[in-house]
């Protein structure tokens, strides 16, 4: 059945309905699906719209996770547009074929509605799931409400299938926060979406047509080469992310950094550091403290992968102070916090002038957080700017005075 | 935008499909969509296998090929034995990758996204793939009823590692994993899994088949219902391992014939319409299973007792098949009535033979 052309209109949809909307503007070939909180959202809605008729799409409920990345995988390379999604162990379930996706060039997108790791069987969002893949060489970056998570997909496959690029795209939002709260949103034209991207069409796919194989075992001295190709296309997908994020600009009225967003970071001598929805209550925490005196702003990281180096030291060597609100694990890591820490701390390395640095472990477990903590948060790190030094690295938020 | 209907091969069925291995078949297809070159063993088993398999296709087919043997041993970077597409996959991806492509030529070609006629997809899985690690992936595939071909080629054990056992290692059979020693004497302890009735049992709108590469025809022709089945499809195929089974090169062909005649490898098809098992499959003889065994290395260390027990479970795979059982066979039930295969005079009489 012919699909009907859409209409330029507002709704007011969660991240999950958003990300399927998004799917479905893209023209997606093949989806595969696999049900786990909260993503599942928005493959129910995907199901929904292909029973209407609304999609024309294959939709495949697969019998893992592992199964949904192995299908996603075998469809882009036979040339399908392909869509799929987890949250939380799924995400790591599926874990060995990340590494195979991007290695095969194969510019598959996953959403992502983040879940904490087992044990013990939260709910809530945590980063972990989605940050644990963040070397396997797939495009990442954060949306913090449904309408940036429905941008954000279009613009991921616009970078992933352009062919300077050819890398899988990881299009991520946290649970609950952005997944299951709605909020306004634009949805496009058809004809908008078709000018920003292009149908897909893979260089070497399998097709009968024009034999090609994929994937064939190789020597060890043949290994690096194709290691620092696909190193290549994730550094050299900067400027592609840039061009995309422009072109959807004009196109679609939403200008976004595509590296950084920077509130109310003027004059500001301690910043917040962060990614992914808890910026939505950083801004008005900021506001309130803003409203009181306190010189304190807001950056936040809307794609790490590739990691915006340059930018992420130009933007926090202008501060004293720098805290780092994780909302994900890395046990044992170099400041026994989170990951985002270990990375920001290294692009500063360079700089000519340092902040102090200070990692909170706040928002874990997804719990929301509140005004009182980030004045709580607030106030270390202005304790650190008089004392002139960090007394204590890492701060669980909430079990310390 | 208006949705085109998929069209589908339909690939002729050969005849004579029981005549022996060296007979020739004036209507073969000419292509070689998988050509010599590659690194695979003298008398590889799987890699015969692949050929008959690829030239009962033809040429508007793509193969996926899950890690095993013959991932490693035919594509070696910057050279292919393939004029066909083809793709690796991971181990336990052997049916979701396969689904993956089928899916996407549904909707290209429903699209208008890609013209012509939907191509055979055809996933090559070893028995280490189909029966341990990717089994819950390719029952997704059989299940959800993708227009494919799963082939398990089955050389029971994990042969690219090393040889270790997988669950479609016989009895008794040797291997790394499964060694003999005094406390366990026949090495493996546990029987093979009923693989190909599993897969018909589970997924009875699917055809499903087993076959051997002693019996090309008939190999050929299977590989072709399945092809023309629209849906998915499954066939379990014997190919021996030289390195793994112990035997000498030149007789791989001929251990795809006597592992049939021992009942060791019943040969059947699943009818999805009929919904019941097609048995009419008859070798020309019926044999002991230790003739079968003695060409083997793999074997060499078993008892007379352990020798009863693999003719037990070979004569409840003949009664499976409604065939009835010569009195010789019964008597070789017992272990008072068979040799151990460790036996000197045992060993010699089998290089004699061989």
């Amino acid at each position: 059945m012919p699909v009907a052309e859409a209409k330029k209109r507002m709704v007011r949809i969660n991240g999950c309905v958003a990300s399927a909307q998004a799917a479905k503007y893209a023209d997606v070939d093949v989806i595969a699906a696999y049900p786990i909180r909260p993503y599942t959202a928005t493959m129910m809605a995907l199901a929904q719209m292909v029973a209407n008729g609304e999609l024309d799409a294959e939709y495949i409920v697969a019998d893992s996770e592992h199964s949904q990345l192995s299908i996603a995988h075998g469809a882009a390379s036979a040339g399908a547009r392909v869509f799929t999604g987890s949250s939380g162990v799924g995400v790591q379930f599926a874990y060995e074929l990340y590494s195979p996706i991007s290695g095969s060039r194969m510019p598959v997108q996953m959403m992502i509605a983040d879940r904490t790791l087992d044990p013990p069987g939260d709910f809530g969002s945590e980063h972990t799931d989605a940050l644990s893949t963040r070397d396997m060489g797939w495009i990442m970056g954060w949306s913090c409400d449904a309408q940036e998570a429905f941008d954000n997909h279009l613009i991921a496959y616009r970078i992933g299938e352009d062919r300077r690029v050819l890398l899988p795209q990881m299009v991520c939002q946290d649970g609950f926060f952005v997944s299951h709260i709605t909020g306004d949103v634009e949805l496009p034209d058809g004809g908008q979406v078709r000018e920003f991207l292009p149908p897909y069409k893979h260089p070497y796919p399998l097709d009968p047509r024009r034999p090609v194989s994929h994937g064939p075992q190789i020597m060890p001295e043949q290994g690096p080469p194709l290691q620092l190709e696909r190193a290549r296309a994730m550094e050299e997908s900067m400027a592609v992310i840039e061009q995309a994020h422009e072109e959807f600009g004009k196109i679609f009225g939403r200008k976004y950094d595509p590296w950084l967003e920077e509130y109310k970071t003027d004059d500001a001598e301690v910043v917040f550091f962060l990614q992914g929805a808890h910026a939505v209550t950083a801004r008005f925490a900021i506001q309130h403290m803003r409203e009181r005196g306190i010189k304190v702003g807001m950056v936040r990281l809307r794609t790490i992968r590739p990691y915006p180096t340059e930018r992420v030291q130009d933007s926090l060597s202008k501060f004293k102070v720098v805290g780092v609100i994780e909302t994900n694990m890395a046990l044992g890591s170099v400041s026994s916090g989170g990951a985002l820490y270990a990375e920001a701390a290294a692009a500063l390395y360079e700089a000519d002038k340092r902040p102090l640095m200070m990692s909170f472990m706040a928002g874990m477990g997804g719990e929301a957080i509140v005004l009182k903590e980030f004045y709580w948060m607030t106030e270390k790190m202005i304790e650190a700017q008089k004392k002139g030094k960090i007394e204590k690295r890492t701060h669980w938020v909430g079990f310390e005075h | 935008m208006a949705t085109i209907e998929v069209q589908r091969q339909v690939l002729p069925i050969l005849e004579n499909p029981n005549r022996g291995a060296r007979f020739y078949n004036p209507e073969l297809p000419q292509s070689e969509p998988f050509v010599p070159g590659h690194r695979t063993c003298a008398g590889c088993g799987p890699s015969i296998q692949y050929r008959m398999t690829s030239k009962a296709a033809g040429d508007n087919t793509i193969l996926v090929g899950p890690t095993g043997c013959m991932y490693v041993a035919n594509s070696s970077y910057l050279c292919t034995p393939y004029n066909i597409p083809w793709a690796h996959t991971q181990i336990g991806s052997a049916g979701s990758f396969t689904a993956g492509v089928s899916a996407a030529y549904e909707a290209m070609i429903r699209k208008g996204k890609w013209q012509g006629k939907f191509p055979n997809i055809i996933c090559e899985a070893g028995d280490g793939s189909a029966s341990d690690i990717g089994l819950a992936s390719i029952s997704g595939a059989l299940y959800r009823n993708h227009d494919c071909l799963i082939i398990c080629y089955d050389n029971e054990q994990y042969a690219n590692t090393g040889i270790q056992a997988s669950s479609r290692t016989p009895y008794g059979g040797m291997t790394t994993f499964s060694p003999p020693g005094p406390e366990v004497p026949e090495g493996k302890k546990l029987y093979p899994k009923d693989l190909a009735r599993m897969m018909a049992a589970g997924h009875p709108h699917c055809y499903v088949a087993t076959a051997s590469v002693g019996y090309p025809i008939d190999l050929m022709n299977k590989v072709r219902k399945g092809l023309n089945h629209k849906g998915a499809a499954y066939l379990m195929v014997y190919t021996p391992c030289q390195k793994g089974f112990v035997y000498e090169t030149p007789r791989s062909i001929d251990l795809g014939r006597v592992v049939v005649e021992c009942g060791l490898y019943p040969m059947w098809e699943w009818n999805p319409e009929k919904r019941e098992f097609d048995y009419s499959f008859r070798p020309a003889s019926m044999r002991p299973v230790s003739e079968y065994l003695k060409l083997q290395g793999r074997f060499g260390h078993l008892h007379a007792e352990h020798v009863a027990n693999m003719q037990k479970f070979a004569n409840q795979q003949w009664k499976m098949m409604g065939i009835q059982i010569p009195e010789a066979l019964l008597r070789a039930e017992d272990a008072k009535n068979v040799t151990n295969m460790a036996a000197a005079a045992e060993a010699e009489a089998v290089a004699e033979t061989v």
